[in-house]
């Protein structure tokens, strides 16, 4: 695990990339902060299992309704009130302040 | 309803600030006060209502990277027999569930996860004198590698994600991986489904919440029934010698320790001047059972200094 470690820091982020090829998880480098995180295997992607387990608790801090997870943006989605809380670092961030909102432009079908 | 109108409500004011001006109006008239005009405390300073999270926000992100450094030498290492006594007092077994408020670094988080499985090891030894002697299926089975669905787990949940940070650091530093959470939210609007834990902590973090019976409310709502709400943070010290001590310590020496170690004197000047705006012990169990809590019962630690406070959800 150092050798990765000290093969990350000589190397860079090129040899990130190269490493997630051979790691079951997929990269999404959106807020890539390579620093802190280095003395783990996994990088700063949301390996999707962890997320699905905390997805059955987590819901929307305003509305209390369930929330959709979407891996492309890597955000946590409540449609119904067109808000999209970012998980940064594998972390989601519930705080409404923080939430992004989305235009309706997508007509999904209703969920309820 | 009510409440979940005032939080969208809320929602949208703080999100569009052209549209607050006139939202703010409404709010006068629906509810008593104007939620973002009263004024609160900020350790003797007296602030608005939302200039208090983002003070309060701005501390601890300060200090999260030396956290806990000057818990250990704020309190002489103190603080870690308090959250060993409330891990004694919550007991939990395996299985439990447990949200950890403002629990950014993780403390009770791993002291939860230790006490679980070391009572799980008991129950396996337990069962084995008895002679059920379990099977190895049994036993592999009843491990906690990749969680089986009756699993005791940890969400952490913190307004800062700066102390999220360090205590995610801290679990990959300790190797622990399973059982553990982490979550950026506001303890005034958890992010979480009614009835769904066990246990909620909340240690040496309510008195940095605004509302405080805002909190507590949540408490209620996301505990099952049954559940047990566990409340750690500096009260009114009984003894008056000790207080006088106490006084001088928190004033003159815990500033100065802030500044030589965090480089940051303003942050625990703050600490100590929010410890003395706290309500105290029978005040604070008031609130509690105004929230609808009940059998609340506290318990004074090193004379005070600490109290722990404990109520059921039923």
């Amino acid at each position: 695990m150092f050798k990765d470690v000290l093969v990350r820091f000589a190397l860079g982020t090129a040899r990130v990339y190269r490493h997630v090829s051979r790691s079951p998880w997929q990269q999404t480098p959106a807020a890539s902060r390579v620093t802190v995180r280095s003395f783990t295997a996994v990088k700063d992607e949301v390996p999707p299992p962890f997320d699905s387990s905390l997805l059955e608790i987590l819901v929307c801090p305003l509305s209390k309704k369930p929330l959709r997870y979407n891996p492309d943006t890597n955000e946590l989605i409540n449609e119904e009130l067109g808000i999209a809380y970012p998980i940064i670092d594998g972390i989601p961030n519930m705080i409404p302040q923080d939430a992004r909102l989305i235009g309706k432009d997508e007509p999904q079908t209703p969920a309820q | 309803m009510a409440a979940s109108v005032r939080t969208f409500v809320r929602s949208l004011s703080r999100k569009n600030a052209g549209f607050s001006a006139v939202l703010r109006l409404s709010d006068c008239r629906w509810f008593s006060g104007k939620a973002e005009e009263r004024s609160t405390h900020f350790g003797f300073e007296t602030v608005s209502e939302t200039e208090k999270a983002s003070k309060v926000y701005k501390v601890f992100e300060n200090v999260a990277q030396k956290y806990d450094v000057m818990n250990d030498a704020m309190s002489l290492g103190i603080h870690r027999l308090w959250k060993d006594a409330l891990l004694h007092v919550m007991h939990p077994q395996p299985g439990a569930r447990l949200l950890d408020v403002a629990g950014g670094t993780g403390d009770i988080a791993f002291r939860f996860l230790e006490y679980v499985r070391s009572q799980q090891e008991r129950q396996q030894r337990r069962a084995v004198l008895l002679g059920q002697t379990p099977s190895w299926q049994d036993v592999s089975d009843r491990y906690p590698d990749g969680g089986g669905a009756p699993e005791s787990a940890v969400v952490v949940c913190d307004i800062n994600k700066e102390m999220l940070k360090v205590g995610r650091q801290r679990a990959d530093s300790r190797g622990v991986t399973t059982g553990l959470s982490w979550v950026v939210g506001d303890a005034e609007e958890l992010p979480f489904n009614d009835d769904q834990f066990d246990l909620y902590t909340i240690a040496f973090g309510i008195r940095n919440v605004t509302h405080i019976d805002q909190a507590l409310k949540e408490a209620l709502r996301v505990l099952k029934p049954g559940g047990r709400f566990l409340c750690l943070e500096f009260s009114k010290v009984t003894n008056p010698v000790l207080e006088r001590l106490y006084d001088v310590y928190s004033f003159q020496v815990i500033p100065v320790l802030g500044e030589v170690i965090a480089g940051d004197w303003k942050s625990y000047q703050y600490l100590v001047e929010s410890i003395r705006k706290f309500p105290d012990q029978e005040e604070f169990k008031g609130l509690m059972e105004d929230s609808g809590f009940f059998c609340v019962q506290y318990f004074n630690l090193t004379g005070g200094v600490v109290a722990l406070h404990s109520g059921f959800k039923l």
